[in-house]
């Protein structure tokens, strides 16, 4: 039976060695819009995910003294998630996408999520439930609000009305829709990259370096102020957005809090090192733990920098945030798991590790990658941001072209591939050794049952700490109260969304041919490169025109502010270049901005729009609000096509090419030519 | 912007509350820790990940 488990644990550790990230390598890919979700949910679901879960079967099993509750739902849970893996490798390079960061997926996709990780929570539950051990150690307590608090995000931010059977429409709109997708973007990284990896950290830093973890009070007292606290945080990734000014504070104010339970997690750690640091030379994999320590400890330690509404400011939208991510996800969780790896295969195949020396090249090889991408990141970013913002002493921008900005940090761009490239060849050396050390392990190791006997009843006196650590249930409600306390009073008020808005500034609803449009734009994933929020900052408004107000995206289901800016804002873009503009630059952007690094979209003038689809999506947005009369949901599509027609004829009369009115590029001219245009200020 | 924000924003009870929540938990949380007595109990769980006893399967 041990034999099974450590099958199970040879598949969780062969899916993270399959959807690694080639596409981060190249950002001038021809279809970044779509392999950018695929990039990011890969490296969160499918690395970190299977990461956490080998860390968390392998781990519990020993905390609790006792095997998983049931094997085959440790399978239906390994099988499932291998499933959706392979079904967003699938959907999302075909462009089924919901549109929102990190949780693209569409809603069949989304169902199996869900019910997969309510397998995880069952199987996880019992074992708790039937544990050998009294006690729940600390590292068991982050799995718990790792569980909760992720199936709580999930269920809520993918509430959606389907439409067909890829396409659906989330509930929320505008601030709302921004509101819950931040609330959720955020904890993504708070409960799937931050609770678990702390998890494990406090179970394989002790057991690597042999020693007890330096303070099991700092780690209760941080543990539950990272809970409290982190699930607050959201807003801050809307700053200087439309919401609600008293929501960015709230969130700015969290996030600046937010830094003091961090570090107690790194201090925790690194700590327990103190008085073993000779054993660097003799384990070389704790060199990895030290890394990702250090790297958690920078990272968490910009984000509340990068909270700062003035910092904000600045690096917001640019690659200083890509840089940030990154010295987190390939810092902090890649090098905690590979440390894991290297910790965890040799022992489960009784064995030893086929190569240090392999080791060693791989750590410093995958250091100096994250220090390159990170520090050209940051780089280029801060260039950026400068030179977005830069005035003359007329009151004119610096820089008016946008594509000045980016040419200057394409150099940048070259190191990041570099950096990246370093990284990857690090983690190739793993799987070589890893590899290795599993061929060269000794077949017929004959296991021998361990004894184990019920711990932690009698021995220590029942006093009232081991009473509540020592109910699963009970403890797993506080974590759940406390996550939810934060979470209704940052979302509650922009579900009254009404509150916000001036009567006299309702916004039109998009036509059903601009709404079409609005479909492929998400499809395509322009909300990857473009934003579509001015923020009231001087040089912003000089640039763009008018900032952005709540009212013009309130019937936008999902939101579109974007999150970063590769290329320029897209808010006012309507009505400021002709249809013909518009379809060549589509075509080949460089027609009409020569240095643009965006790519050809040839084949939005070769596939037809789907106008049939236009009734139901309409009917499925009035359900939901939008102020559609029957009129134009039962003539969508016929309204759309004279609508499209009229686009196509203007595009012909200029010189463009003849018959393109059923085509997709119509409908996205369409749409672009909307922003903007609806609920000026009056 | 800022003062159309405030203007609408008329739920202080839930800033309030949310307060009052967070700080009666942190003195919780803080009182719990550092009683007295607890010491003993604390060498006992942080040296839990070292027991060498590793786990069996109830089921041979």
């Amino acid at each position: 039976m041990i034999w099974a488990a450590a099958a199970f644990l040879f598949g969780v550790v062969a899916a993270i060695q399959i959807p690694w990230w080639p596409a981060n390598l190249n950002l001038e890919w021809i279809t970044f819009g779509r392999l950018r979700p695929l990039h990011t949910n890969a490296a969160i679901f499918a690395f970190g995910g299977n990461a956490i879960f080998a860390g968390i079967y392998h781990s519990s099993q020993r905390l609790l003294k006792a095997r998983m509750f049931s094997d085959l739902l440790s399978r239906m849970h390994f099988w499932g998630w291998q499933l959706i893996i392979v079904a967003a490798a699938i959907t999302l390079p075909l462009g089924y996408s919901q549109a929102k960061e990190y949780a693209e997926l569409e809603w069949p996709i989304d169902i199996a999520i869900a019910v997969v990780w309510v397998i995880f929570a069952v199987n996880f539950f019992m074992t708790i439930h039937r544990r050998r051990e009294k006690h729940l150690y600390v590292a068991l307590w982050f799995y718990i609000s790792t569980i909760i608090t992720v199936a709580v995000l999930h269920i809520v931010n993918s509430i959606e009305i389907p439409v067909s059977f890829m396409k659906s429409f989330p509930v929320y709109a505008g601030i709302q829709d921004a509101m819950v997708q931040w609330w959720y973007g955020h904890n993504a990284v708070a409960f799937f990259l931050t609770t678990p990896f702390l998890g494990l950290m406090y179970y394989y830093v002790p057991k690597a370096a042999n020693r007890p973890v330096y303070s099991y009070r700092l780690s209760i007292v941080h543990f539950w102020s990272l809970v409290f606290i982190y699930i607050w945080a959201g807003p801050h990734h809307l700053l200087y957005t439309s919401m609600p000014e008293w929501a960015q504070t709230l969130g700015m104010i969290f996030s600046v809090m937010l830094w003091a339970p961090s570090w107690g997690g790194m201090i925790n750690g690194l700590l327990t090192l103190k008085g073993s640091w000779n054993l660097l030379r003799t384990q070389p994999l704790l060199k990895f733990f030290v890394a990702a320590l250090t790297f958690y400890g920078m990272a968490t330690f910009e984000g509340p920098l990068l909270s700062i509404k003035s910092v904000s400011a600045l690096g917001h939208y640019t690659d200083w945030i890509i840089g940030h991510v990154h010295a987190g996800t390939l810092g902090w969780n890649g090098f905690l798991t590979f440390g894991i790896l290297y910790y965890m295969i040799p022992r489960l195949w009784k064995t030893e590790l086929y190569s240090n020396k392999l080791l060693e090249n791989h750590f410093w090889m995958g250091l100096l990658g994250v220090i390159m991408y990170y520090v050209s990141m940051v780089v280029a970013g801060i260039t950026q941001g400068l030179m977005w913002r830069a005035v003359n002493k007329d009151g004119t921008l610096v820089y008016p072209d946008f594509i000045e900005t980016v040419v200057r940090i394409i150099p940048l761009y070259w190191v990041r591939a570099l950096g990246g490239m370093l990284f990857l060849i690090g983690f190739l050396l793993m799987c070589y050794n890893i590899y290795m050390t599993i061929k060269l392990a000794p077949k017929q190791v004959k296991e021998e049952a361990v004894e184990v006997t019920r711990t932690g009843y009698n021995e220590v006196p029942g006093t009232g700490h081991r009473k509540l650590e020592g109910m699963g249930f009970v403890f797993s409600v506080l974590a759940f109260l406390a996550i939810a306390v934060g979470s209704f009073i940052e979302i509650y008020p922009t579900l009254s969304l009404h509150k916000y808005i001036t009567p006299t500034n309702v916004t039109e609803p998009y036509t059903a041919l601009e709404i079409a449009g609005r479909s492929i734009y998400q499809k395509e994933g322009c909300y990857v490169c473009h934003s579509q929020q001015i923020r009231p900052i001087v040089s912003e408004v000089l640039r763009y025109g008018n900032a952005s107000t709540i009212e013009e995206s309130m019937w936008d289901h999902p939101f579109q502010w974007g999150s970063k800016r590769t290329g320029p804002d897209l808010a006012r873009v309507g009505k400021k270049y002709p249809n013909l503009w518009h379809f060549s630059h589509m075509m080949d952007p460089r027609t009409v901005t020569p240095a643009s690094i965006m790519p050809n979209y040839p084949w939005l003038a070769d596939k037809d729009t789907d106008f049939l689809r236009l009734r139901k999506e309409l009917s499925v947005l009035r359900r939901l609000g939008v102020p559609y009369d029957d009129d134009t949901v039962v003539n969508a599509d016929g309204i759309a096509q004279k609508q499209a027609k009229e686009i196509a004829a203007d595009i012909e009369a200029n010189g463009g090419p003849k018959g393109m009115e059923k085509k997709e590029i119509i409908a996205l001219i369409a749409y672009l030519q909307a922003l903007g245009q609806k609920g000026k200020a009056q | 912007m800022k003062q159309e924000g405030l203007k609408y924003f008329t739920d202080l009870h839930l800033t309030s509350i949310g307060l009052m929540i967070f700080f009666v938990f942190f003195i919780c949380v803080l009182v719990w820790v550092f009683r007295k007595n607890s010491k003993y109990f604390y060498n006992e769980m942080q040296n839990m990940p070292l027991k060498d006893q590793e786990f069996t399967d109830a089921r041979q």
